[in-house]
């Protein structure tokens, strides 16, 4: 299986691959700015987090845009590349009224699928500025935190998920997990 | 999960197809570089040469426990005394990227001149993904430039191999154990070493307030943690900061510098909390930087940030 991680600029981007290599999957680290069709044969996607604005500065978001609409394949996205994957299809996204930096607690929806045999509170770890502030019609939110309304998000029909915290980062907890969960929804599709 | 063997095998080779002359090590003695020369000298034995710097920032008692380590690992090595050298470059110096930069590029020149002397064409180094992560790239913004990464001059003569690159230190702990390494559990200390843990200014005097207040902190913190008192942390140590405060010793006012403890829990070094120190070895920690330094430190502060949003060193 083949999931590539499509590299924003963020901190942990590297350690998204890092986790896929222990889950045994085939997986590269691709800049944003890489043609689709050097990705296309990946049978998933992740689009990393990074310190672009997606609202101020989509410009540095690359590709992500090319990569959502081309791919048929499961895309998750992390932090800033759920806010991405939201504005792009219509959501809107804005800087937090109170952002999060560190530790978080979450509540999960029960039916989520990334959050399938997990608690339903769960600590996580995040770092982000800006929040969605409007979920796209097509996507539900799916996870909360006391001050973020939006911590996880996935379409009502298509495999496209995204989280604004980070499953990557060692001191959240069930991180995973919740990539195996992605995993067998990839294996799923394929 | 992670195939130490494997990696090692994989890692020899390379050095053995690429590294074809001499080559210098930059070893501070700690897990990344100390597992990176192991690596390396299984490769070419005697072509490569351990350079250890002694910068005048090390903890205390460091270079002669480098030097015993490095003497049992029977490695071909030098130590360099260039303290000079380094407090003259940081002179006047305050901004933290400005100091990461101008010891990177002096551990450069030093490492060059080495080089030269022994014929290398090569600098290996144990760099490992934080340090070129947080250092930033096209893509990423620098959090950090650490010495090995981005305080590296652009006019370097000599050729990298760094064969850990994409590792984390709980991957070089493994790897570190695997081969015998006596270090595999030191906690990490950065290169610029004390330099950026006298925030401010950095000059032979505030080194050593900071040497001595580090010194009780690993002290107290890991005689706490061999009697189970408290679990080990994965970093811990003293920050001199560029605040004074009143103060009373004996009904006479004093007006002293202030220390910040940090010790922090992580696995990686990418995310960290704040350690759950018991208040008992705190106060003995307080208690003995400011009886034991009461000279120069009449506070004592305990830091409870995570990371993020702070970094776990403060600079």
């Amino acid at each position: 299986m083949k999931v590539y991680v499509i590299d924003n600029g963020g901190q942990w981007t590297h350690r998204e691959w890092r986790v896929l290599r222990y889950l045994g999957v085939d997986t590269r680290i691709v800049p944003n700015r890489a043609p689709f069709e050097s990705i296309a044969d990946a049978d998933a996607l992740i689009l990393s987090g990074g310190s672009p604005s997606v609202a101020a500065d989509g410009e540095r978001m690359g590709n992500n845009g090319e990569y959502l609409d081309k791919a048929e394949v499961p895309v998750l996205g992390i932090c800033a590349g759920m806010q991405f994957m939201s504005t792009h299809f219509g959501g809107e996204t804005a800087p937090a009224k109170v952002p999060e930096y560190g530790k978080v607690t979450i509540a999960v929806s029960e039916d989520a699928r990334l959050f399938e045999r997990l608690p339903r509170e769960f600590t996580v770890w995040a770092s982000h500025n800006d929040e969605v502030r409007r979920v796209p019609s097509d996507f539900r939110v799916v996870a909360r935190s006391e001050v973020c309304e939006v911590q996880a998000i996935e379409h009502k029909e298509r495999p496209l998920f995204g989280l604004q915290f980070h499953p990557e980062v060692e001191d959240t907890e069930h991180g995973m997990e919740i990539f195996r969960n992605f995993l067998d929804i990839v294996e799923e599709w394929r | 999960m992670f195939d130490a063997e494997r990696f090692v095998e994989e890692q020899v080779q390379k050095a053995r197809d690429t590294i074809r002359d001499n080559a210098i090590i930059a070893c501070s003695g700690g897990v990344d570089s100390t597992v990176a020369a192991v690596i390396v000298n299984e490769a070419i034995g005697g072509r490569l040469l351990a350079v250890f710097v002694d910068t005048g920032l090390m903890r205390k008692g460091e270079k002669e426990e480098v030097q015993a380590m490095l003497e049992r690992l029977g490695l071909n090595y030098k130590i360099v005394d260039a303290s000079d050298e380094f407090f003259d470059a940081l002179k006047g110096i305050v901004d933290p990227e400005m100091k990461r930069k101008v010891i990177g590029e002096r551990f450069i020149r030093v490492f060059e001149r080495e080089a030269r002397e022994f014929g290398a064409r090569f600098l290996v180094q144990g760099t490992i993904a934080p340090d070129w992560i947080e250092s930033g790239d096209e893509l990423r913004d620098t959090i950090k430039s650490h010495h090995n990464v981005g305080g590296i001059p652009k006019d370097m003569e000599l050729e990298l191999f760094e064969p850990l690159r994409d590792l984390y230190k709980d991957e070089v702990r493994v790897i570190a154990r695997y081969l015998g390494v006596e270090v595999s559990e030191r906690q990490p200390f950065p290169g610029p070493a004390l330099a950026i843990r006298v925030l401010g200014e950095v000059n032979r005097e505030n080194i050593e307030i900071v040497r001595n207040a580090c010194f009780i902190v690993e002290d107290e913190i890991e005689t706490a943690a061999k009697k189970g008192i408290m679990e080990f942390p994965w970093q811990y140590f003293a920050v001199l900061l560029p605040v004074q405060s009143v103060g009373v010793h004996g009904d006479a006012r004093v007006y002293g510098k202030t220390v910040a403890v940090r010790s922090v829990r992580s696995i990686d070094g990418m995310s960290a909390s704040y350690s759950r120190i018991p208040h008992e070895i705190l106060e003995r920690i307080s208690l003995r930087i400011t009886n034991e330094m009461k000279e120069q430190v009449n506070r004592v502060v305990y830091d409870i940030t995570n990371k993020p949003p702070a970094t776990i060193e403060w600079e």
